[in-house]
């Protein structure tokens, strides 16, 4: 075992798999010899080189179109696209092209690649910087959505998606980069499609995505001291593949589920999960479902206008303690 | 003024201050270069930004801190030390103004329901599969609600009961010449009802004798197709269901609940009949809005009931919110009943063998011997509520309308 | 170009000609090739009017030549991409006839198990990568293929194939300096067919040749060809191969072309000027090519052979694909992930 932080994490993950695998190939702006923006692929082109690891021009289309054609024809492309936001510069080639070609083509098309991408807000850059966009890959049949929360699962989840042979877009939160924990040593693979039970409780179920998963812990530890609520919480680590059969046995022990959710309120993930649990728990639930999530507005980029809108550790411990009885 | 640690990247959180400029003493102006911080990959000068004396540094040249860090503080020219610099912190804001605001974005326009009075899908189901009611549990919610946790530790904490399900038989322990029948699920829940009931009410009875003619020329001129077409016989209950529900409207305090000093009356008339399940014990399912309802509709209504609850397939629906209770022995053809008041309503009438009487009747101004169908109603009231007068008034009128009604015109 | 010979003697004329640069069996190749996408771009057409082929279709009758061409050019492990009026490009890689046809039709013997339809012909077997209905979309993924060869270093080329129409949206420019500052081994060949859907191309481009007169913005050659005579555009082809698989980068060709027909299903093309169709039908590919062959000493009898052969095949694919069932119901929930299922929860 040995602290890593989120960024170190990443580079990890994908030295890991470059080494073991020489199909592995890694393309992005300024993720070469800048190590990338976020400092989150330090020492992957210092390893392996102009061939493996190379910096594009801004095309986002050209980006992901070229991994597109690489997994086409045998090679493992991971792909960066800078901050999430941008995927809507080339939503074309994610949703129409990435998406669909293996179904299109009677399973004849390969797409082994992997799209990373900096999520999410926390850190003052404005609206068109910070949103958190995993809602929109969940929502496009034929795409893997995950978002680690911790150093540990972003080492054994991208291992797991650059392994996968199916299209996965790897969601990395920006504020979560500098953050440390405990990763195994040698080589860690972790597995795509399951959620992990990060703490017990008996009175109410948290189910919580990336950034949010810190903040949900945090509260669950306030409101077993100050109101002796105790809390489940769930990190649900991938929106596709779900894991509902951990998430709703997690609802049913408790009777009562709330979404923690960094993105804008409607269509969030959490409204999916919620009219699956309506629909097959109805008569397990001692509480309408409630979710937490940022408000359906754009987020603001002044430092206090951005940390009311995010859900944040206190707001989570004020709506649970206002909602459980 | 406090010189602060700068943020040089976007993604960086600490920085490193390389070298100081000036030291403590000196005068600076804002545009002279006051230290240098740097990384690695980056170094920077940084300007004074302000014009005046170094008063004291904070961080020595080479250390590290986080961005935000005080460095240094520049006494500016023309500002007294003595003024405190109001520095506002970056900080999170009230926490109850972050939730109000938020919760008001997604406040729904319907306006919250109180959910103290309703039972949640989970408590429901519990209540249904262990044949309890809402009103056999204390809540413990928040405004008395009754939670999930306070059916599982009711249920806990009559576990020992848990082995005797209202579908077994009760068991028979042999012991020289003597039965111990123990108590079953349901007998136990009765049990318990029944004397919670008589301790709660002061019961007072009464009764009064009706002549069931009317009642029994309908019944005699319906009752072949009726049991063709329906499948079972035309009883009397219906037609005492029905007039009931009419006698209720003319004294409705008998149709409610008392709660603690109050007395709760209801409109509708959600009529319980306790219906027998082969000497295995009684249930009281409802006949929900039974004085919207025709004699054709009860008769339906109470089949139905008797069929469901014979094949253990009642719900808690069926229980819920029954407002008067109707008990019914005739078929044993006993002569009156002191039935005990399902709680909490307010009264309950039990109806009793109709038999073939002599009875003195008026005719053209003489009194005349005649043969009637006669039975005798007897209602059990809690005097808490109701006074003698009141419920004998009712008794009146129930009497009135069952043996003057034209039921066989009245019921197709 | 190799300049022809000019002799005046008849014999060593012809002599000369059948042993030129291409050689007669390339040309007969390609006359077949051409014959091949002509009649089964007609039969698409007809069976369009009798409903059996649904939804839309976008032939390209009428530029046959620069499918052909290419296609005898490329090798079987060169990888080809092109646009929904693709029918031609997947043609010339060698796909089966009725899977072409039962595709077409939403038929379960259909190339993509009818779950594609006319515009996403592919046979990644025979190297043919996709037909894309997104415009411009193909070409940064054909860059991507054409990586993929230099990467393992397979002397494999990619060829895209697209329209006039695509040259002015945002993934074309996007892939042209990708390609470029990359030196990636991928062809781009612009059919120039005068129209963007409905509408003139001159009306919606800043210059007068869409492909053409951008080549100097991503550092490469302008390249023109005359898109109706397939000897031309092979010998563009070879070059351009030969180039990328030197290590030399991509091409930009813009190949001048006519379709016969409207863009689209029953599109009578009535935007284009009198006169305009029946000048381009005098510059039909296939009966000048036709006549090139007899000029250049074909015996009539091979070249009725090509053509009664093309006709057999197609007739033969047209009922084979008629008589098969439509897809299985279970066939719309396989196939979106690689173990070939569907499902999004457990």
């Amino acid at each position: 075992m040995a602290e890593l932080t989120y960024r170190e994490a990443v580079a990890e993950a994908i030295a890991q798999e470059m080494r073991r695998d020489d199909s592995v190939v890694f393309l992005g702006e300024d993720i070469a010899k800048a190590g990338g923006v976020f400092k989150s692929t330090v020492g992957l082109w210092e390893e392996f080189g102009d061939l493996r690891v190379r910096d594009t021009p801004i095309s986002e289309q050209a980006i992901l179109g070229a991994a597109m054609g690489a997994a086409m024809t045998g090679l493992k492309p991971i792909a960066e696209i800078m901050f999430s936001d941008f995927l809507a510069v080339c939503w074309d080639i994610v949703c129409n092209q990435i998406a669909k070609s293996r179904y299109m083509t009677g399973g004849q098309v390969d797409m082994p690649l992997v799209i990373r991408t900096a999520n999410g807000g926390g850190a003052r850059f404005g609206a068109q910087h910070s949103q958190s966009v995993e809602n929109w890959a969940m929502m496009i049949p034929g795409i893997k959505v995950v978002a680690p929360s911790s150093p540990a699962d972003v080492k054994g989840l991208l291992a797991a998606a650059i392994r996968d042979p199916d299209p996965v877009i790897f969601f990395e939160q920006k504020s979560l980069y500098a953050t440390k924990g405990m990763v195994p040593d040698g080589e860690h693979v972790d597995e795509i499609g399951k959620a992990k039970v990060l703490r017990n409780g008996d009175d109410v179920t948290i189910l919580a995505l990336a950034l949010m998963v810190p903040r949900a812990l945090e509260a669950a530890e306030r409101l077993q001291l100050e109101k002796g609520i105790s809390a489940t919480v769930v990190d649900i680590r991938s929106l596709v593949p779900l894991d509902t059969k951990t998430i709703l046995s997690e609802v049913i022990k408790t009777g009562r589920v709330v979404t923690v959710e960094e993105n804008p309120r409607l269509c969030g993930w959490g409204a999916e999960i919620s009219s699956i649990i309506a629909e097959e728990c109805f008569y397990d639930l001692d509480m309408p479902i409630v979710r937490i999530t940022t408000p359906h507005i754009p987020l603001a980029s002044a430092d206090e206008l951005e940390d009311l809108m995010i859900p944040s550790v206190s707001r989570i411990f004020d709506t649970i303690s206002r909602e459980v009885d | 003024m406090d010189v602060l640690m700068p943020q040089m990247g976007e993604t960086v959180a600490e920085g490193t201050l390389t070298v100081w400029h000036k030291s403590v003493g000196d005068t600076v102006s804002s545009s002279d270069i006051l230290f240098e911080i740097g990384t690695d990959k980056v170094e920077m000068e940084v300007p004074a930004l302000a014009d005046g004396v170094v008063k004291e540094i904070c961080v020595e040249a080479g250390e590290t801190v986080l961005v935000g860090t005080k460095l240094a503080v520049i006494e500016e020219e023309g500002i007294k030390e003595s003024i405190e610099e109001t520095y506002v912190e970056n900080q999170i804001i009230d926490t109850k103004k972050s939730t109000d605001i938020i919760a008001q974005t997604n406040i729904s326009k319907r306006d919250r329901i109180d959910r103290s009075m309703k039972l949640s899908p989970v408590v429901r189901k519990l209540l249904a599969e262990n044949n309890l009611t809402h009103n056999d549990i204390k809540g413990t919610g928040r405004n008395g609600r009754l939670k999930r946790s306070d059916v599982l530790s009711y249920l806990e904490d009559n576990k020992s009961n848990k082995q005797y399900l209202p579908d077994t038989s009760s068991r028979v322990a042999e012991f020289n010449d003597k039965t111990i029948i123990p108590f079953n699920h349901r007998r136990k829940m009765t049990a318990e009802h029944m004397v919670r009931s008589k301790a709660t009410s002061p019961h007072v009875l009464q009764a009064v004798e009706i002549d069931f003619s009317k009642v029994e020329k309908a019944r005699y001129q319906l009752g072949p197709d009726w049991k063709k077409r329906e499948g079972y016989s035309l009883t009397y209950l219906p037609f005492i269901a029905r007039a009931l529900c009419s006698a209720i409207k003319d004294f409705p305090k008998l149709n409610g609940h008392i709660e603690e000093e109050k007395l709760v009356v209801f409109d509708r008339v959600n009529l319980a009949v306790a219906i027998d399940l082969d000497f295995e014990g009684l249930v009281a399912p409802i006949i929900k809005d039974a004085d919207l309802k025709g004699v054709t509709e009860i008769a339906r209504a109470i089949n139905e009931l008797a069929i469901r609850a014979r094949a253990e397939k009642l719900t808690a629906d069926d229980y819920l919110n029954a407002t008067y209770t109707v008990s019914n022995n005739g078929s044993f053809g006993t002569l009156i009943t002191a039935p005990i008041i399902n709680q909490p309503q307010v009264a309950i009438l039990s109806t009793d063998g109709v038999s073939k009487r002599a009875t003195v009747i008026e005719k053209d101004g003489e009194d005349l011997i005649a043969i009637r169908p006669i039975g005798i109603l007897a209602q059990s009231f809690d005097h808490r509520a109701i006074d003698g007068s009141y419920s004998g008034a009712f008794m009146r009128r129930l009497k009135e309308i069952l043996e003057t009604r034209n039921w066989a015109e009245i019921v197709s | 170009m190799v300049k022809r010979a000019q002799t005046k003697k008849k014999a060593s004329a012809k002599q000369a000609r059948l042993n030129d640069d291409i050689g007669e069996e390339t040309r007969l190749t390609m006359y077949r090739l051409q014959l091949e996408i002509r009649h089964l771009e007609q039969r698409a057409h007809d069976l369009f009017f009798q409903n059996l082929i649904k939804g839309t279709s976008h032939l390209a009758l009428g530029q046959e030549a620069i499918a052909s061409g290419f296609g005898a050019a490329l090798r079987p492990n060169d990888y080809t991409f092109c646009t929904y009026r693709g029918h031609a490009h997947t043609l010339v890689r060698g796909t089966s006839m009725t899977g072409m046809l039962g595709e077409l039709m939403g038929k379960e013997c259909g190339m993509l198990q009818g779950k594609g339809g006319s515009m996403h012909l592919t046979d990644v077997e025979k190297g043919a990568m996709g037909s894309y209905a997104i415009i411009g979309a193909h070409l940064p993924i054909a860059a991507g293929a054409a990586w993929q060869a230099q990467y393992n270093k397979t002397g494999q080329v990619a060829v895209c194939f697209f329209g006039d129409g695509t040259t002015n949206i945002g993934a074309f420019h996007e892939a042209l300096n990708f390609a470029a500052i990359w030196k990636l081994p991928v062809v781009f060949v612009c059919e120039n067919n005068l129209y963007m859907e409905y509408t003139p191309i001159s009306d919606v481009t800043a210059v007068e040749h869409p492909a053409a007169d951008r080549a100097s913005a991503y550092g490469l050659d302008s390249i023109i060809v005359d898109g109706n005579d397939a000897d031309a555009v092979y010998r563009i082809a070879v070059t351009a191969f030969d180039k990328a698989r030197e290590g030399g980068g991509p091409s930009l060709i813009e190949a001048k072309t006519y379709r016969h027909s409207g863009h689209s299903r029953a599109d009578p093309a009535s935007y284009r000027p009198k006169g305009e169709l029946e000048a381009w039908l005098k510059k039909d590919p296939i009966p000048m090519y036709r006549q090139r062959l007899i000029d250049f000493g074909v015996k009539e009898s091979i070249v009725k052979n090509i053509e009664n052969s093309v006709i057999q095949a197609v007739d033969e694919a047209t009922e084979a694909a008629k008589a098969s069932p439509p897809p299985p119901v279970d066939y719309a929930f396989t196939d979106v992930w690689a173990d070939g299922g569907s499902s999004w929860r457990n």
